[in-house]
C-alpha cells in the first residue's frame, strides 16, 4: 500500500490549496499544497498557471521545505519575553513564554512613550528601526505590516541584514541611473550570446530564470561564464573561464577596446549610439560637456550642416565619433561653476571612450585576469557577432532591432569595489551594439528607487541636459543634508541611491549603521550615533548574513529593546526582549502582485495579482501578521493612520477606493485579516480588469490567482525614451563626475575626509584600479601579510538555501548534500594535496580576523588560489543547523570603511589561510 | 537481453541532461510526494566533474530506479516480493520482503534502501510525518516506484501519464527546467516516443544487460 493509498484510508478530508511562494527574490513561484485532515502533507506545482506563470507553476527546491517549515518543533509558539537582562552570545536569553496581551501591551506602551518624546532623538535619528531580511521577500510574508510602519512615521531601515551592500548593489544603483533596472537580466527568451560574469542564474534566478535559460540552450544559444570556480551555473554553460577573483573589471574593459578599437565605430551600431546616446555629445579639455553658453545645453556636432548645435536641435545627424572646434561654449562644473570657452577642440565622448580605451588590450587584461587574451578576444568578437546589427524582430506588430547578446553580472562583482567599473562596461558593451534594452539584450526588471514601482516606464520623463529624470540625494551647498538622519549616512554620503523612502535607505551603506554604533572614524563631527530604542527584526538574521557577525551579535546586543518576529530562536533574536511567533507561508492570506514587477527574470507575459493562501491553521498561538499589525496600530493609538494607510492601498495592491469602487476599510473591519484582504482582492481584480470583474478572497481561495495578458514591448525601455526623444546617460559621466566633486566639496567644507577614496569613484570613465589589491592592502593595513594568507576566500550560493531563511529546514539540507561541496569548504584538489587536505577532512579557514570551520571539498573546478563557501552558516543559536559544523565566510571578513565603495557596498572576499584542523578548536 | 515479460507498455523515463542544472526539486518533490524518510531519496540528482582544471566539466545526472526490463534485484529475491509489471513498473511487495537486501547489493544503480527504525527529521515526528507513516515500509526494501498510484488511477481515469499531471511521477512534474519526460515507449505517438526518436541518447550501464528505463538525452532538437 503506498503512501497516498494509505493516507486515503484514514482520510476523512482532502484538499489542494493554491498558492505562492516568495522565499527568494525570485518569487513569486506558483504551488499547491496538499491538506489532508487539516494537516499539509505534499507541496507541488499549481499547473493551473502554466500558460501564466512563465516556469508553468512551478516552485523549485525551497518550496518543497514549507511543510517541514510549518511542523517544524523548534518553532516559537507563543509569544516569548527575555528573562535575563544581560545580552550577548553566551548570555541565555530565558525566553518565557507571554501572553499575546502582554506583549502586545509592552509594545505598545513603549511606542507611546516614545511617541510621546517624539519620534526622532536628539542625534536627529529615528527612535525606531527596523530590519528586514533578503531583497524585500518578507514583504510578501508579513501582511499589513507595511500600513502600520506607514502609520508609524519615520523608521531607521539602516541595519541591514547582507541586503543593502551585500546584494547586487552597484547594479541596483547604477542600473537604475542608467535604463531604470534595479535589477539587470539578460533577455533570455530571446538571447543568443550570453557573457556572464558570475551571474549564478541557475541557482538565484527562480524556476523561470531556470527554464529560460534551459530552452535557450536547447535552442543553441552560448553562455560563457566567467567566474573563479565552476559552479552550478558555470557548469550548465557552453565555456567556462575561471579569471582571477576581482578581476572583472579588465576582462570586460578589454571587450570594450576590442569592439571600439580593433573592430571600430563602423561595425557598431551607429544609429543607437547617435540617437539614444549621449555619445554625440563634444567634451571639453577639462573632461565636462561642452554647453551652449546661452541655454547650458550640450553641443554636438551635425553633420549634416557641418556645425555645432545644441543636443536637442531637431533634423539634425549627430557625430559619433571624432574631434569638432566649438567657437564658442561653457562647462558647468560642480556647484554651478562655470568656465568659458572659445575656438576649443571637443570630441565626443564616444572619442573620449576610444582614446580612453587605448591601453586595455586583451593583452593587458591577460595579465591581470590570468586568462589568455586569446580567449578574451574572441570571446569580444563572439559577442560583436552575435549581436546582428542591422537585424530586428517584430512583436505585436512593432518592429524592434534584434541585438541578442547579453552582458550579466552576478554578486560580488556587481557589488563593492570594481562594481562600478562592471556596470559601467557591461552597460556600454550593451550601448556599442545596441542591445540595451532592446529585444535579445539586457533589460532591467524593475525600479525601487524610482516611481512606481509597478511599471518602470512610467518613471521615465524628461530630466537634465536630454537624459531621464533623476532623483539623487541633493549635494548643493544649501540641500545637501548636512546632518545624517539615518545611521546608514545614505543620504547624506550616496547622492546616487536617492530618497525614496524605506528602499533608498534600505540601499544605503548599512555596514557603516553597524560599525559606527561602536566606534566612528576619525573626523566625526555630527553627534554620535544613537541606539534605536525599539528595534523590529522580521525574517532576518544579520548576525549570520551579514559580515564580521560575531562583532555584529555583540553590537546588536546592545539595542536596548527588540522585537522580533521569529520562527525559531536564531542568532540575532538570542538578543531580543519579545519574540512573537508569526503565522508562516502556510498559514496565512495575503495578496501580492506578479509579473512585470518584480527582480531577477520576472518579465512574463502577463501581469496579475496571487494569493498567498492560509491552507491550515496557524500552528501554536503563530497569528495572522495582518493581525499583529492591526492591533499594534490599535493598542498604540495609531488607527486611523493604520486604516488609512490600508486604504491608500499600502499592503495590497490598488488604493481600496477609487473613482468607480468603493472597498474602503474602517477601523472595526480593518481589525479582521480575512475581510482586509477580502477587500485587497476585490480593489485588485476591479483595477486589473478596468471594472469588468471584481474577485473577493473566497474566489482567489479556489482560483489563486488573477492575470491578464501583458505585451512583450513592454519588456524593453528604450522605445519609451525613444518617444521621448530621450538619451542614456553613456558613455560618459559628467554628471556623476559633477556629483561626487560637489560631495566633496562638502564633506570637505565640514572637514570631513574619511570618505575620500569613495569619491574617487566619481569618474567620467573609469580607470582600473588594482580592485583585488585593495583587499589586499586592507589585510597589510590591519597588520596581515599576503604571504600568511594566501588565498581568496570567495563566497556562492545553493538554491536550496538562498535567500529562503531556511537554514533549520532539514529537508534541505538532506538534499543540498547531493552537490559536492555544498555544505563545506570547496577547495582545488591539487591545492588541497599540497597542502595535506583530503576530502571531508574538518578544515579551519583563518582571515586576519578570525576563524571559521568545515569539511574540505576537493574539486577540480575552481581556480588554484581560490577558496570556495556556499551559503551563509555557521549558525550557534538556531536549532537544527547549529549541530551542523559549517563554515561561513561572513564570520570572517570584516566590516570596513576601506572595503566600502562609493555606492556604500562592499563584497564577499576575503583573504585566507587554510589548514587542517582535526581536532574541534574553539573559534 | 529482452524484456522478462511480454510488455504491452512500458513506461520510461526520459531526461535531458542539458537542462538539468542539480537544483533537487525532483529530489525534495519525491519526498514530499512519497513521505520518504530523511536519508531515504528514491530520486536524488548526481553531481559529477569530470577533467582537470582548467578544462573541468560538471553534469548533473538525476537517478533513481531504472525499472530494468531485466533487473537483477529481481532475479536475486528470495520472495518474490520484487516484481515487474506488464507496463514495465518493477515493484516490490512489502507484505512479503524480508528485509534480506539481497536486491540492495545486487541493484546496480543504488536504487534501493531498507530502513529498521523509524526515522523523522528532527528526531520527533512532526504532524505531518505522523499523518503519513507507514509502518509495513520498515525492515523492507524500499525504491522508486515511478509513482505506482498514479500510474494506476491512469488505468481508472483513462489519463496519459506523462501529459496529465495527475498520473504523471511527482518528480517529473517538479522539474523546474522541463528536464524530465514521462511515457508510453511501447507507444510510437507517446511524448517520449517522439523526444527519443530526434534526440541522441543513453542508459546507464546498458553494457549490464539490465534494460533500464531511463534514457539520458544527450543532444538534438526536441520532439
Ligand atoms: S524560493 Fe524563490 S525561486 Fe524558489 S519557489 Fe520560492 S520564490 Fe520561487
Ligand atoms: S517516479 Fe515517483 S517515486 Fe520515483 S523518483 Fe519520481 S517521484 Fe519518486
Ligand atoms: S528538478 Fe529537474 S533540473 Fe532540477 S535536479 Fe531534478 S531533473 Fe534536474
Amino acid at each position: 500500500m503506498s503512501a497516498a493509498d494509505k493516507a486515503s484510508g484514514a482520510v476523512t478530508s482532502a484538499k489542494s490549496v493554491p498558492s505562492f511562494c516568495y522565499n527568494c527574490v525570485s518569487g513569486p513561484d506558483f504551488l499547491r499544497v496538499k491538506v489532508e485532515n487539516g494537516i499539509a502533507t505534499e507541496i507541488g506545482p499549481n499547473f493551473d498557471g502554466d500558460r501564466i506563470h512563465p516556469a508553468r507553476g512551478r516552485p523549485c527546491v525551497k518550496a518543497y521545505g514549507l511543510v517541514q517549515k510549518t511542523y517544524n518543533p523548534n518553532r516559537i509558539l507563543t509569544p516569548m519575553k527575555r528573562t535575563n537582562p544581560k545580552k550577548g552570545m553566551k548570555e541565555d536569553p530565558g525566553f518565557t513564554p507571554i501572553s499575546w496581551d502582554e506583549a502586545l501591551d509592552t509594545i505598545a506602551e513603549k511606542l507611546k512613550a516614545i511617541r510621546a518624546k517624539g519620534v526622532i532623538d536628539e542625534a536627529g535619528l529615528p527612535r525606531i528601526a527596523a530590519s528586514f531580511g533578503h531583497g524585500g521577500t518578507p514583504s510578501n510574508y508579513m501582511g499589513t505590516l507595511p500600513a502600520f510602519l506607514a502609520a508609524w512615521g519615520p523608521v531607521d531601515y539602516s541595519f541591514g541584514s547582507g541586503q543593502g551592500v551585500k546584494c547586487v548593489h552597484s547594479e541596483h544603483l547604477y542600473g537604475e541611473f542608467w535604463h531604470r533596472a534595479f535589477t539587470v537580466s539578460a533577455d533570455t527568451p530571446h538571447t543568443r550570446y550570453n557573457i556572464s560574469f558570475g551571474a549564478n542564474v541557475e541557482v538565484t534566478g527562480g524556476p523561470t530564470a531556470v527554464i529560460r535559460h534551459a530552452d535557450a540552450r536547447i535552442r543553441g544559444y552560448k553562455r560563457v561564464q566567467v567566474e573563479p570556480s565552476l559552479t552550478i551555473t558555470a557548469a550548465c554553460s557552453a565555456e567556462w573561464v575561471p579569471i582571477r577573483p576581482k578581476t572583472d573589471p579588465a576582462f570586460m574593459f578589454a571587450l570594450i577596446h576590442v569592439l571600439v578599437r580593433e573592430h571600430g565605430v563602423e561595425k557598431l551600431d551607429i544609429p543607437f549610439l547617435r540617437d539614444r546616446t549621449a555619445s554625440p555629445y563634444l567634451l571639453a579639455p577639462n573632461g565636462l560637456y561642452l554647453r551652449d553658453p546661452d541655454t547650458s545645453k550640450p553641443l554636438l556636432f551635425d553633420e549634416a550642416s557641418g556645425r555645432v548645435v545644441a543636443h536637442d536641435t531637431p533634423d539634425v545627424r549627430p557625430a559619433v565619433a571624432g574631434r569638432h572646434k566649438v567657437a564658442r561654449a561653457i562647462t558647468v562644473d560642480a556647484d554651478a561653476a562655470r568656465q568659458e570657452f572659445a575656438d576649443v577642440e571637443g570630441r565626443t565622448a564616444y572619442q573620449a571612450l576610444v582614446d580612453h580605451m587605448e591601453r586595455y588590450t586583451p593583452e593587458w587584461a591577460s595579465q591581470i585576469c590570468d586568462v589568455p587574451a586569446d580567449t578574451i578576444r574572441r570571446i569580444a568578437n563572439e559577442y560583436l557577432e552575435a549581436a546582428s546589427i542591422g537585424e530586428t524582430i517584430e512583436i505585436d506588430g512593432v518592429t524592434l532591432p534584434l541585438r541578442p547578446v547579453a552582458v550579466t553580472l552576478g554578486k560580488s562583482v556587481n557589488n563593492g569595489w570594481g562594481a562600478f567599473e562592471c556596470c559601467w562596461a557591461r552597460t556600454v558593451l550593451a550601448m556599442l551594439v545596441g542591445a540595451l534594452e532592446n529585444p535579445g539584450g539586457i533589460l532591467g526588471t524593475t525600479v525601487r528607487i524610482n516611481k512606481p514601482q509597478e511599471n518602470r516606464h512610467m518613471s521615465v520623463k524628461p530630466g537634465d541636459d536630454g537624459f531621464m529624470i533623476q532623483y539623487f540625494n541633493p549635494t548643493g551647498p544649501n540641500s545637501w543634508e548636512a546632518q545624517p538622519t539615518t545611521r546608514n549616512l545614505h543620504r547624506t554620503m550616496v547622492p546616487i541611491v536617492g530618497r525614496n523612502g524605506g528602499w533608498s535607505q534600505a540601499l544605503g551603506p548599512t555596514q557603516l549603521a553597524w560599525m559606527f554604533q561602536e566606534e566612528t572614524p576619525e573626523g566625526w563631527n555630527w553627534p554620535k550615533p544613537t541606539y534605536p530604542e525599539l528595534w523590529f527584526v522580521y525574517r532576518s538574521n544579520p548576525a549570520i548574513s551579514f559580515w564580521e557577525t560575531r562583532r555584529l551579535a555583540e553590537a546588536a546586543a546592545k539595542f536596548p529593546f527588540m522585537v522580533a518576529f521569529a520562527y525559531t530562536v536564531d542568532e540575532t533574536n538570542y538578543m531580543a526582549d519579545l519574540l512573537l511567533p508569526e503565522a508562516t507561508d502556510l498559514e496565512s492570506n495575503q495578496l501580492i502582485r506578479m509579473g512585470q514587477t518584480k527582480y531577477m527574470e520576472h518579465f512574463w507575459d502577463h501581469i496579475g495579482v496571487v494569493l498567498r493562501q492560509k491552507a491550515v491553521e496557524p500552528q501554536g498561538e503563530a497569528r495572522d501578521f495582518s493581525w499583529i499589525a492591526a492591533e499594534l496600530a490599535r493598542r498604540s493609538g495609531l488607527i486611523d493612520g493604520y486604516v488609512a494607510q490600508l486604504n491608500r492601498g499600502i499592503s495590497g495592491v490598488s488604493p481600496l477606493k477609487g473613482e468607480t469602487y468603493d472597498f474602503a476599510l474602517d477601523a472595526q473591519s480593518a481589525l479582521d485579516p480575512d475581510k482586509v484582504w477580502d477587500a485587497v482582492c476585490k480593489a485588485a481584480t476591479v483595477t486589473l480588469s478596468q471594472g469588468k470583474e471584481c474577485h473577493g478572497l473566497d474566489w482567489f481561495k479556489e482560483h489563486g490567482f488573477y492575470a491578464i495578458p501583458q505585451s512583450r514591448l513592454g519588456w524593453y525601455l528604450t522605445p519609451t525614451l525613444e518617444k521621448q526623444g530621450l538619451r542614456y546617460e553613456l558613455p560618459y559621466q559628467e554628471r556623476l563626475l559633477r556629483l561626487g566633486r560637489e560631495l566633496g566639496n562638502r564633506l570637505h567644507e565640514n572637514e570631513i575626509h574619511w570618505w575620500d577614496e569613495q569619491l574617487t569613484e566619481y569618474v567620467g570613465l573609469p580607470d582600473w584600479h588594482d580592485v583585488p589589491g585593495r583587499w589586499e592592502r586592507a589585510l597589510v593595513n590591519a597588520g596581515g601579510s599576503l604571504e600568511e594568507f594566501p588565498f581568496w576566500l570567495l563566497a556562492t550560493k545553493s538554491m536550496q538555501y538562498h535567500s529562503g531563511g531556511n537554514a533549520a529546514i532539514a529537508l534541505m539540507d538532506e538534499v543540498s548534500e547531493n552537490l559536492h561541496g555544498a555544505t563545506g569548504v570547496i577547495i582545488n584538489d591539487k591545492t588541497a594535496e599540497k597542502l595535506g587536505i583530503g576530502e571531508n577532512d574538518r578544515v579551519e579557514v583563518r582571515s586576519h580576523i578570525g576563524a571559521t570551520y568545515g569539511r574540505a571539498a576537493l574539486v577540480k573546478g575552481v581556480r588554484p588560489d581560490t577558496i570556495v563557501i556556499i551559503g551563509q552558516f555557521d549558525h550557534w543559536a538556531t536549532p537544527y543547523i547549529k549541530d551542523t559544523e559549517r563554515a561561513s565566510l561572513n564570520t570572517i571578513a570584516p566590516m570596513s570603511v576601506e572595503l566600502t565603495d562609493a555606492t556604500g557596498s562592499g563584497a564577499d572576499i576575503v583573504r585566507v589561510a587554510i589548514r587542517r584542523a582535526d581536532k574541534a578548536a574553539a573559534a | 537481453m529482452s524484456a522478462q515479460v511480454n510488455q504491452d507498455k512500458r513506461y520510461v523515463m526520459a531526461i535531458d541532461l542539458r537542462r538539468c542544472v542539480g537544483c533537487q526539486t525532483c529530489t525534495a518533490a519525491c519526498k514530499n510526494a512519497n513521505a520518504t524518510p530523511p536519508g531515504v531519496q528514491w530520486r536524488r540528482v548526481l553531481d559529477i566533474e569530470t577533467g582537470e582544471f582548467p578544462d573541468v566539466q560538471r553534469t548533473f545526472m538525476p537517478v533513481g530506479c531504472m525499472h530494468c526490463a531485466n533487473p537483477p534485484c529481481m532475479h536475486v529475491c528470495p520472495t518474490t516480493a520484487t516484481k515487474l509489471r506488464a507496463d514495465g513498473l518493477v515493484t516490490i511487495d512489502y507484505d512479503i520482503c524480508i528485509g534480506c537486501a539481497n536486491c540492495v547489493m545486487a541493484c546496480p544503480y543504488d536504487a534501493r534502501s531498507i530502513q529498521h527504525i523509524a526515522k523523522y527529521a528532527y528526531g520527533v515526528p512532526m504532524k505531518s510525518e505522523e499523518a503519513r507513516f507507514e509502518p509495513e515500509r520498515l525492515g523492507v526494501a524500499t525504491k522508486c516506484t515511478f509513482c505506482k498510484d498514479r500510474i494506476d488511477l491512469a488505468a481508472k481515469t483513462g489519463q496519459t501519464p506523462g501529459v496529465d499531471p495527475e498520473v504523471t511521477p511527482a518528480c517529473v512534474n517538479s522539474c523546474i527546467s522541463d528536464a524530465m519526460h514521462f511515457g508510453d515507449i511501447k507507444d510510437p505517438n507517446s511524448n517520449v516516443s517522439k523526444l527519443l526518436a530526434k534526440t541522441e541518447h543513453f542508459r546507464m550501464h546498458e553494457e549490464l544487460g539490465t534494460d533500464p528505463s531511463i534514457y539520458y538525452i544527450l543532444d538534438g532538437e526536441e520532439a
